[in-house]
């Protein structure tokens, strides 16, 4: 009997075990949120928005931000060349690129599961923002499809979430002709457009509202009309000749939704001009001041400390701007870049002559009052009140507020340091600009700054009304010429635009603006200032590549190298400097003999742009990587595919472009 | 005297009666006192001890004979035990003795190289690092499973490297199916298991022993100094179009600074004159960063007690560990520090009734710079350049940024985890042979860390300092795990008619582990002194109100097992085994939980067959044995697997909305829905040996082992999918590869006693099968694969003019070397072989089918791991030596520790010694001509991706010997030891990771080549102790 309880205890145990098994095995997960109980509620959608805000291009921590993202072109010199202006030396991958789908997937997950709930009143909160997330959600799938289309053309739609499975994502990877891709991206912004308030909910447009929306599409309208018109007859638009989407079944019989392509310009010229008067009429420019603060008890021109202010809010010309703050981690070098060196970027020399005078001459015309460069200042002297405010000058002030802090700082500009070797202290080309500057110490310590970055600026809106006009019709109508007259007026320079059209010699831009042409071929000069006025309002704003792109403004390049030239070094500015070396391996400068002007990329005679940028017609756009092919192929044949390569480019990795 | 008449010193004689003992001397001889009824205990070592009655004599010669280990050892398995003659499965026994004053850290690394087929790897020397441990090599490819042995401690699982080294009795590693089926898909790669020390019947016995360590680097780089690696620098920026990085007038600052004739390590800034120039472009300092960094030398010391003893009822044994290890770093040192109490009793209840009770405590402090990163181990070089001022002028450390100043002054990470075992276990026997056992284990598990960041300051020229890293904050965080196993297991073993012998062994177990943590982190550290989470502002250095950040969470998973094992054997001679199991895991869905694991061995004691008889003299012990066996695969990484995670996160956002980090989501995941078991199939076949009365031993085991449906890499799909695409169980991996051990011990004939140990073991993986790499993929699994391939293209050589460069490039007429990268190539450039023929160097389209000109250049798995053990012993002098090591083993270094000037540009690129041996072409080149130079030119960013291709040339050779562990002892003579009532004291001197043979270049250690980052790690070390050991 004394034995028994101990047999029990095991039998008992056994028994136990037996009995509750399915309670002690189901564990399911305490400490995580499943998907069916997530995007329920109006602070759901806003968290998801705000995490896909990383599309947008915006300062990084360690150099000039947003402010570089026009170097590699006509108007600012990087402290390395690009090889996409070296042709074979830009290469097709073997995978990865910008054929990606990761935001998209983001999107199409979220626009799935909400439009659903959405439609039958499933979602908690606030009816209006509800909708304005679900807006920002459409305007970030149309910002990450107009991107796809920039990098690559054509590409495949996709709306909603795929199959793990092989056959069914072959079947989705057919490219669409970019003009559809940007029907469907205007589309989105429509929806967009309406479902967005004027005012996003968090009162500060560090979120999108409704007049971004707006002035992103008539960016995208404005894209794909010039896109299709100055590339119209190559194998860049669709049907054109030897278009490789014509290869494939699918896009043999591709229309355009207009007719015709002319007809599909036109509706879009129209698309863009909509849009961007919708926010041109109602977003007003900025004050400039017309001074240049050199001492703390000097007025601050709104129109230059706007770039580089903490908080942005205060100017209701940018729709959209990402905040910052050093304290919790987000944080740029902006302002150190600013007040010294550019990070190694420097204005060009072609860039700093498209300025005209401020009476609105251009600097060759005869009574321009051009004082020449043999200095910075001499520059500076009488020109368009933009470039008069935002190049630098040696003995300028750059710093006003609690000037004992910052590690960074720069207080004084000092003269051009073009021979230090890194592209902290380099001053690339002489020419820095002070785009971005604050004057307060506290934002020079080293990747410390708080300061604030623009995504969408309103005086856009007004240029690409101007331009989408003019191509509609040939002529400015009213609109056009009232805005034109706000931007001039605000950059000082005379608003009497016609004077500069009657004076520009459209030889003499050809030889510093590739936008003086298109295809090849040297545009009118009414068009060309136009184009010269957006170049210099949205100094190192990041659009000068696009631009330049859809206006096919590099063919030129093929036959006639462009040298990159900065300030004119071989004057008596050489006098600056004790340490120039030139002609050697080891040198510092450019040889007098190539040129009196700077030559950054030729000095040590092994850069491989050394005789100038080159170009390639394939370089318009970009490669698609070989694994791509290779996954959506039958049996190794990689024709089999529905991706197509791009024109002028290779069916291989690490290949050059062919033409 | 034994068997061949020799006498035997130092053997003990004792009266049975009572405690009266002696001792043999040199010659055998010995005197004790006792009454001439009583009975004599005569014992040795490597004798098997003898009674013998005295009956009236005064003089009495005995023969002792040697211990028959092999027939008599039992070994410890699954739920039980064995003696090893009847084992059938593959099964290797570690003794104590392995872990006797070993100067190093923790029980798995003493573990490393002495069973076969245990594979130990530790890749780096940080005091916290933890060897990795597998058995067989690689299970499962580590995609969402784990292929870690299951470690088991008494029963109990638990973690290895928290045991004092000391209380282990022995180790028993399961390797094949059949050995480790009863545990099932716990165990499908394999057990370790752990039997403690307990008391014994007799005299108490109290053990104190020590060990002072002086610990040094085993290998630390060595940098240029700071004229070379200017020269370097430049060289790389120039070769490749670029300007200079270092200007003539800096080149004459450096030189004068490292001739003396300039003091100051850094400039003033020019535009900015009241402070240091940033380093990077003012410095001037020669500098090796790895010196700075690392110390030279430090001390370490551990201290072990136990005392066990006990009487016929109740067993007892306590012990207690104390070690303290001092870390490398210069600047506030690491340090490491672990405390654990054991104690055991051991009760008889009544007759058939026994109970035991067995707690453990651990805990180990440890303490290091918070800024002691991986971190670290990435910048090091690429941001430690030598011209970099480690101190500025006037003394202060100087950060812009370096490393040196955030491991000083930035805070310090402290941890403190806690281990408390404890466990009952109640045998009962109400028949002869039927063993019941129930058992309560219980651990719980508490780890708390604790970190501070500190503002930092630099100091201006005047001295005054100046603001460097603002933000202070301080993190606290806590993690429990409550783990608790309850096994029931019943056991009866029969004989019928003397040769039919059977046991049968069944129960069940359960395991139910919770896990929980909480952490937070607040802004505003008040006092730097008090870096305490109350003593916080919340704000930041601007007063901005900052958020602090916290989390919090609940996991937990079950487990629940069945199982049975039946042996039999005919008469010692056939032998078979018969195991099953039933398991039911939590990870998996109610249809999807439950597995089957069987497995069936048998063996043949040939030597104990009639027509043997002949030859057992020479060969004592010829077994063979079979074995197969198929087990199930719970341990995914995740614990709940089968669900979908929305990704969320509390105030993380990078784009601030109001000012404050915003709440994120993201997209989920996919997750298939067709994951399943992974199940895992051994077949092992062995042979046990032992020749000449079992002076040689030796025993072979090959095995195979298939991971059928692992759970592998995502298949690869069109990336329109936009998404990670979901892992499935979609590989099969075949492992393969033998174990051998051999063993021999003998005597000369000074009396000078030897035993040497050899194991030697392989394992080799395939992907036998991965359906999914649809295009052949060289970067994917695909079929025949061998894993550890490692693809590259063949070099002819290092072109030393341009003609021969020109001439080789002529040979390739449709392409050259163009699609290797950008940039001519010409004198100092590498050349490569046109594998394919096909008119230029490229790689294809990466597939089987086309690879280009790439081949398999080698495999970087460790194959042919060997440890050898050298013991001897003459007159109380003991001497041991192991080597451990690995024979076969190629890698390929792609990071900048290897190649110096990368293709990663400036920014990730470094100048160590090896580095100056590149090409330079100038006859009167500061540094000299090198024409045979091991590095191509130098070249800075893309333009270096035509000579750092994955290429035959820079291929390492990271097989190794090394003299892990070196000890000589000396035994006091028990009769001397005898008078101040010791019964034996031993002094020692022991060294580890002494000597190393390797071809490996100096930049890596062989054995860490895969820790750290490329390479660089926190290098292990090399130690000189020395300690005592005395038993009372």
């Amino acid at each position: 009997m004394n034995k028994l309880k101990y047999y029990l205890l095991p039998i008992a145990v056994l028994a136990f075990f037996g009995s509750c098994k399915k309670e002690f095995l189901d564990k399911e997960p305490i400490s995580t949120i499943t998907p069916e109980s997530y995007l329920r509620d109006e602070s759901h959608l806003a968290a998801y928005a705000i995490a896909q805000y990383g599309v947008f291009p915006t300062h990084g921590q360690w150099d000039y931000g947003t402010f570089a993202l026009d170097a590699n072109t006509d108007n600012l010199a990087a402290f390395g060349y690009h090889s996409q202006y070296v042709p074979g030396e830009l290469r097709t991958g073997q995978a990865g690129g910008a054929w990606d789908f990761s935001t998209i997937f983001k999107c199409n997950y979220f626009l799935n599961t909400v439009l659903p709930r959405w439609q039958n009143n499933e979602i908690t909160g606030n009816a209006t923002n509800i909708n304005h997330y679900i807006g920002e959600m459409y305007f970030i799938r149309a910002y990450e499809y107009f991107s796809k289309v920039r990098d690559l053309g054509d590409f495949p739609i996709i709306k909603t979430i795929l199959p793990d499975e092989i056959n069914a994502l072959t079947e989705a990877s057919k490219r669409m002709p970019h003009a559809e891709v940007v029907r469907f991206i205007i589309t989105d912004l429509d929806s967009a457009i309406t479902l967005l308030q004027e005012t996003a909910p968090d009162g500060k447009r560090n979120r999108i509202g409704k007049a971004a929306a707006q002035l992103f599409k008539s960016r995208v309208a404005l894209y794909e009309a010039t896109w299709l018109k100055y590339f119209k007859g190559t194998a860049f638009v669709p049907n054109g000749p030897d278009w490789p989407g014509a290869q494939k079944e699918y896009n043999k019989n591709y229309q355009f939704q207009a007719g015709s392509i002319d007809d599909e310009v036109n509706w879009l010229l129209d698309q863009a001009m909509d849009a961007a008067a919708a926010v041109a009429d109602r977003i007003p420019l900025v004050e400039n001041t017309g001074t240049l603060p050199q001492t703390a008890s000097d007025p601050l021109n709104p129109y230059l400390v706007m770039f580089g202010d903490v908080d942005m809010s205060a100017y209701p010309e940018i729709l959209l701007w990402r905040s910052y703050n050093r304290s919790l981690g987000i944080s740029n070098n902006v302002p150190v870049a600013a007040a010294y060196s550019n990070d190694g970027n420097g204005l060009t020399r072609g860039y700093v002559e498209s300025f005209v005078m401020a009476n609105g001459l251009p600097i060759y015309a005869a009574g321009s009052g051009y004082a020449g460069d043999d200095y910075i200042s001499d520059v500076r002297e009488n020109r368009d009140g933009r470039l008069w405010l935002f190049l630098k000058e040696p003995g300028q002030v750059n710093l006003l507020f609690n000037t004992s802090q910052g590690t960074h700082k720069t207080p004084i500009e000092p003269t051009p340091n073009i021979t230090a070797t890194a592209a902290t202290s380099k001053y690339r080309t002489g020419y820095a600009v002070r785009k971005g500057i604050n004057y307060d110490g506290q934002q020079y310590d080293n990747g410390q700054s708080s300061t604030g970055c623009i995504v969408f600026r309103a005086v856009e809106a007004y240029l690409n009304y101007m331009e989408a006009n003019y191509e509609r019709h040939g002529a400015l109508d009213g609109k056009a010429q009232q805005y034109w007259k706000a931007i001039r007026t605000r950059a000082k320079v005379d608003p009497d635009y016609a004077k500069t059209i009657a004076a520009t010699d459209m030889n003499q831009e050809a030889e510093n603006d590739w936008g003086a042409y298109s295809a090849g071929q040297l545009v009118d000069a009414t068009l060309y200032n136009i184009r010269r006025e957006r170049r210099c309002e949205l100094l190192n704003e990041a659009l000068r590549d696009l631009d330049l792109r859809r206006w096919r403004a590099k063919d030129q390049l093929m036959n006639t190298p462009y040298h990159i030239e900065g300030f004119k070094l071989w004057g008596p500015m050489k006098d600056w400097y004790s340490d120039l070396n030139y002609g050697t391996a080891n040198g510092n400068v450019s040889d007098p003999a190539r040129s009196e002007y700077l030559r950054p990329y030729e000095i040590t005679g092994k850069e491989t742009v050394y005789n100038g940028y080159s170009w390639a017609m394939a370089h318009y756009w970009q490669p698609i990587a070989l694994q791509h092919f290779q996954i959506t192929a039958q049996n190794g044949d990689l024709n089999t595919s529905p991706i197509y390569q791009n024109p002028g480019w290779p069916l291989g990795a690490n290949l050059g472009a062919l033409y | 005297m034994g068997n061949n008449h020799e006498p035997i010193a130092d053997a003990s004689i004792q009266v049975k009666r009572s405690n009266t003992g002696a001792f043999t001397n040199m010659a055998g001889e010995f005197t004790i006192n006792a009454l001439a009824t009583d009975t004599l205990l005569i014992s040795a070592v490597g004798f098997e001890m003898k009674e013998v009655a005295i009956n009236g004599r005064s003089e009495i010669n005995e023969t002792l004979n040697v211990t028959n280990k092999q027939l008599n050892e039992v070994v410890v398995v699954g739920y039980g035990t064995q003696k090893k003659v009847n084992l059938t499965g593959a099964v290797s026994v570690v003794d104590a003795k392995t872990f006797e004053s070993r100067p190093v850290q923790n029980a798995a690394q003493m573990l490393q190289g002495v069973a076969p087929g245990l594979n130990i790897t530790q890749t780096a020397g940080s005091l916290e690092d933890r060897p990795s441990i597998n058995i067989r090599g690689v299970g499962t490819i580590g995609q969402g499973s784990s292929g870690s042995p299951l470690v088991l401690i008494d029963g109990a699982e638990g973690d290895i490297n928290t045991i004092n080294p000391q209380d282990i009795e022995s180790i028993s590693v399961l390797k094949d199916a059949a050995s480790s089926s009863i545990y099932g898909t716990r165990a499908p790669f394999g057990v370790i298991l752990v039997t403690t020390k307990r008391g014994s019947k007799g005299r108490s016995q109290i053990n104190y022993n020590n060990n002072l360590r002086n610990s040094s680097p085993v290998l630390l780089p060595k940098m240029m100094n700071a004229l070379d690696f200017a020269t370097y620098f430049n060289e790389a920026s120039t070769n490749g179009g670029g300007g200079l990085v270092f200007a003539p007038e800096r080149i004459e600052r450096i030189k004068d600074y490292m001739a003396g004739t300039l003091k100051e390590s850094v400039i003033i800034d020019p535009n900015n004159t009241d402070r240091w120039h940033e380093g990077y472009y003012g410095g001037n300092d020669n500098v090796d960063w790895y010196k700075a960094l690392f110390r030279d030398n430090v001390f370490s010391h551990e201290h072990n007690i136990s005392v066990s003893g006990g009487n016929n009822s109740v067993q007892y044994y306590v012990s207690g560990q104390y070690l303290k290890q001092d870390g490398l770093m210069q600047f506030n040192q690491d340090i490491f520090k672990r405390y654990t109490v054991t104690g055991r009793i051991t009760g008889k209840i009544n007759e058939w009734a026994t109970i035991g009770y067995n707690a453990r405590f651990a805990r180990e402090d440890y303490s290091r710079p918070s800024k002691l990163t991986n971190t670290l181990f990435t910048d090091l070089a690429r941001q430690g350049w030598p011209t970099l001022p480690l101190y500025d002028p006037n003394g202060y450390l100087f950060s812009s940024p370096s490393p040196a100043l955030g491991l000083a002054e930035g805070g310090q990470d402290i941890r403190q985890n806690d281990w408390m075992y404890q466990q009952v276990h109640l045998t009962l026997e109400p028949i002869k042979n039927w063993k019941i056992h129930a058992m309560v284990n219980y651990r719980v598990r508490n780890n708390f860390r604790h970190w501070d960041a500190l503002a930092t300051y630099n100091h201006d020229v005047n001295g005054n300092p100046v603001i460097y890293d603002r933000e202070s904050h301080v993190h606290e965080d806590a993690w429990r795990e409550n783990y608790n196993n309850n096994s029931f297991y019943t056991e009866y073993a029969r004989s019928f008619a003397a040769v039919h012998n059977v046991k049968f062994t069944g129960g069940m177990q359960t395991e139910y582990n919770r896990y929980r943590d909480l952490g937070v982190s607040r802004n505003g550290i008040i006092l730097p002194g008090q870096p305490v989470i109350d003593l916080t502002t919340g704000t930041t250095s601007n007063g901005q109100p900052a958020t602090p950040s916290v989390n919090g969470k609940y996991q937990e998973w079950t487990n629940l097992g069945y199982f049975g094992r039946i042996n039999y054997d005919y008469d010692g001679r056939y032998l078979l085994e018969l195991n099953l199991r039933r398991d039911a895991a939590s990870r998996f869905r109610e249809d999807k939980r439950w597995f089957w694991s069987p497995s069936v061995s048998a063996g043949w004691n040939i030597a104990s067959e009639k027509f043997w008889n002949r030859y057992s003299d020479v060969v004592n012990i010829f077994k063979l044995r079979g074995s197969y066996g198929k087990l199930g695969n719970q341990n995914t990484t995740d614990l709940y697997p089968t669900y979908v995670v929305m990704p969320v996160g509390t105030s993380n956002g990078g784009w601030l909305v109001g000012g404050v980090r915003p709440n994120t989501a993201n997209a989920p995941g996919l997750v298939s829905t067709l994951l399943t078991w992974e199940s895992v199939r051994t077949w092992n076949v062995g042979v046990d040996l032992a020749f000449l009365s079992g002076r040689i031993t030796t025993s072979f085991d090959y095995f195979t082992r298939y991971t059928d449906n692992m759970v592998g890499p995502a298949p690869e799909l069109p990336v329109i999918l936009g998404t990670a695409v979901p892992r499935t169980n979609n590989t099969f991996l075949k492992t393969y590869g033998f174990e051998w051990e051999l063993g021999w011990n003998g005597k000369l004939k000074n009396g000078m006693a030897l035993d040497a140990r050899l194991v030697l073991s392989d394992a080799v993986s395939e992907v036998t099968d991965f359906p999914q790499n649809f295009t052949g993929s060289i970067d994917q699994y695909r079929k025949g694969q061998k894993l550890g391939e490692i693809w590259g293209y063949e070099t002819i050589g290092i072109a030393k003019t341009q003609k021969e460069m020109d001439d080789h490039l002529a040979t390739l007429p449709n392409g050259g070397q163009v699609a290797l990268g950008p940039g001519a190539p010409g004198a100092g450039d590498i050349m490569y072989r046109d594998l394919n023929g096909d008119g230029k160097i490229d790689a294809g389209a990466r597939t089987v089918a086309n690879s280009g000109d790439l081949k398999i250049i080698g495999n970087n798995t460790p194959r042919y791991l060997i440890g050898f053990t050298l013991n001897a012993n003459w007159k109380g002098f003991d001497f041991r030596a192991f080597f451990q090591g690995v024979l076969k083993r190629d890698v390929f270094m792609d990071s900048y520790y290897f190649w110096g000037a990368s293709r990663s540009g400036l920014w990730w690129s470094a100048g160590l010694e090896e580095h100056k041996d590149y090409f330079r072409a100038d006859e009167n080149h500061t540094l000299g001509q090198n024409l045979d130079s091991y590095y191509p030119r130098p070249l800075f960013g893309s333009f270096a991706d035509k000579n750092q291709q994955y290429q035959t040339r820079y291929l390492l050779d990271a097989s190794y010997v090394r003299l892990k562990n070196l000890q000589l002892g000396y035994t006091l003579p028990a009769r001397i030891t005898n008078k101040v009532s010791v019964s034996k004291m031993r002094v020692y001197i022991a060294g580890e990771n002494l000597v190393t043979f390797t071809n490996m270049t100096k930049l890596f250690d062989p054995e860490t080549i895969v820790g750290g980052w490329g390479g660089n790690v926190y290098p292990l070390m090399k130690v000189m102790s020395a300690g005592v050991s005395v038993n009372f």
